[in-house]
């Protein structure tokens, strides 16, 4: 067990058959991902970004080749609710409160049994939402939502997160300030080891700020075109935004990311 | 409470205005025409008709309002059923709804002696009309309830591998509320229209069955005090359904904009 990467993709393929003509999404990619790993998934619109995070929650069965959580399908990873979402939209249930909001996976549940859980009220201040608890979504801002979607995401402290452009629809600062946010909450939920993170991004910026890791892929379909380690200093502030390292790493990037890969 | 006061008031004075203006209309007409008591008595002569024996419209009010009230609830039980059991089955939407809209087109002063030959005279032919009508809105407003759900939330569930119940209860439910209070805006006047009618056939009391009688016997007066508290018991229900609108929907967004 100890061998076995905490996510591992392998020779997916997966093609969209529900459009009137078939839509090519992922072709051949193959990922191993090291258990506590924050791995950025970056690529043009279009290049299965999304579906590659789909199939490794589970949420989508892939066409061809296989993912694996832990050495399982996706899905048992999912009932064993070890995997957390967050989606760019933070689909908050408009009827509930903060804290209702985040403890809906654990009543969905029942039992929560096995494993303990964190503490609701404890989330909500982990995710800087101290004093919010009974406001409902309507009453607060974009990026507050987005906080609420991502304590929900650990209600079961799993030990897999995957993040589908969480910030994309926030604006320029607070998504930067988010970003800070999400690595200090991520290094300090190290008690039981660090949690490995699937962050799907159309920002370079951000792909750096958070990633030990970045996989660029190309367009559609989906191929892994590059796959970067991210060697900058933790933890990570804002002045690293200026460091040449960065801006080393960024231009590569960018460059990749311009060039019209077939 | 300031807040609730407000919205009472909000909700109640503008009916009320338009409604005085009607009757301040009804009154100079009828004057000044010199229109018989026969075909239209002034507003002076129904509201003494009405404080004469007030107990007389009101408990007739009452039993109709209960009439439609039960038949609102059945009819409403059975269409949310029907759409929660169509929601789940394709076969049985085609099955069913036909069905539906045949019970919907079905003339209402058709089939009101039909359920006179078959349950006689007591309340339960009224409450099957009052029932009949408003079934049709509910299914309706039941179906598109179910299925409009926010896809985002829907995919969220999924990915906490939540069981068809949970979807059910926790989000489909929920979302439904919008449009069942609609449904029931719509409906519940329609079963008072429904337990009227159904009275003017088989009554031997409610308002349905004061229409009718003082009509056979020119008493007009009372055909329109009784009008009248017709109207007044459709407002109310208006306004008190709005009430209970904001407590339990106030984080749709139909009631967030009018605050």
């Amino acid at each position: 067990m100890a061998e076995t990467h905490h996510v591992s993709l392998n020779n997916l393929a997966h093609v969209f058959t529900d459009g009137r003509t078939p839509l090519p999404a992922l072709d051949d990619v193959s990922l191993q991902v090291p258990r506590g790993q924050f791995l950025s998934i970056i690529g043009p619109t279009g290049s299965g970004k999304s579906t590659l995070l789909r199939v490794a929650g589970g949420l989508l069965r892939p066409t061809d080749g296989s993912a694996l959580i832990d050495g399982e399908a996706p899905a048992e990873a999912q009932r064993r609710h070890d995997i957390g979402f967050v989606f760019q939209d933070p689909a908050l249930l408009p009827w509930r409160s903060v804290l209702a909001n985040i403890r809906l996976p654990l009543e969905i549940d029942g039992a929560r049994r096995k494993r303990s859980v964190p503490d609701p009220e404890q989330l909500i201040d982990l995710v800087g939402l101290s004093g919010f608890r009974d406001y409902y979504p309507h009453q607060l801002s974009g990026g507050m939502q987005q906080r609420v979607a991502i304590a929900r995401a650990l209600a079961f402290d799993p030990s897999l997160l995957l993040m589908d452009e969480p910030f994309g629809a926030l604006d320029e600062i607070t998504r930067s300030d988010m970003r800070y946010e999400l690595l200090r909450l991520w290094s300090r939920v190290e008690s039981a080891g660090r949690k490995t993170v699937l962050f799907v991004t159309h920002s370079i910026a951000e792909a750096l700020v958070l990633s030990d890791r970045v996989i660029v892929l190309s367009k559609r379909p989906g191929r892994v075109v590059a796959d970067l380690d991210v060697e900058l200093a933790r933890p990570r502030t804002q002045e690293i935004e200026r460091s040449p390292a960065f801006l080393d790493y960024s231009d590569y990037l960018r460059g990749l990311l311009r060039e019209p890969v077939a | 409470m300031n807040r609730t006061l407000h919205t009472l008031a909000a909700q109640l004075l503008p009916p009320i205005v338009a409604f005085a203006l009607l009757i301040a209309l009804w009154w100079a007409y009828v004057e000044w025409k010199g229109v018989s008591i026969f075909v239209a008595p002034t507003p002076g002569r129904v509201a003494s008709r009405f404080f004469d024996d007030p107990g007389y419209f009101l408990r007739n009010g009452g039993w109709t309002l209960w009439e439609a009230t039960l038949g609102l609830f059945f009819g409403s039980a059975i269409a949310i059923a029907l759409a929660v059991a169509m929601a789940h089955s394709r076969v049985l939407e085609r099955a069913i709804f036909p069905l539906a809209i045949a019970a919907k087109v079905m003339p209402l002063v058709a089939i009101a002696p039909v359920l006179v030959i078959i349950f006689g005279f007591g309340q339960t032919p009224k409450i099957i009309v009052a029932a009949l009508l408003s079934f049709f809105p509910m299914l309706v407003a039941a179906m598109t309830g179910f299925r409009d759900v926010d896809p985002r939330a829907l995919e969220f569930f999924r990915s906490i591998h939540a069981s068809a119940w949970s979807v059910f209860w926790k989000l489909r439910v929920p979302s439904s509320l919008p449009h069942l209070f609609n449904g029931v805006r719509i409906s519940y006047p329609l079963a008072l229209i429904g337990a009227v009618v159904a009275e003017w056939f088989t009554g031997t009391r409610g308002l349905g069955y004061i229409v009718y009688s003082s009509w056979l016997g020119t008493r007009t007066p009372e055909l329109f005090a009784s009008i009248v508290v017709l109207v007044v018991i459709g407002v109310a229900i208006n306004v008190v359904l709005s009430l209970v609108e904001h407590r339990v929907l106030f984080w749709h967004e139909s009631v967030r904009s009018t605050e």
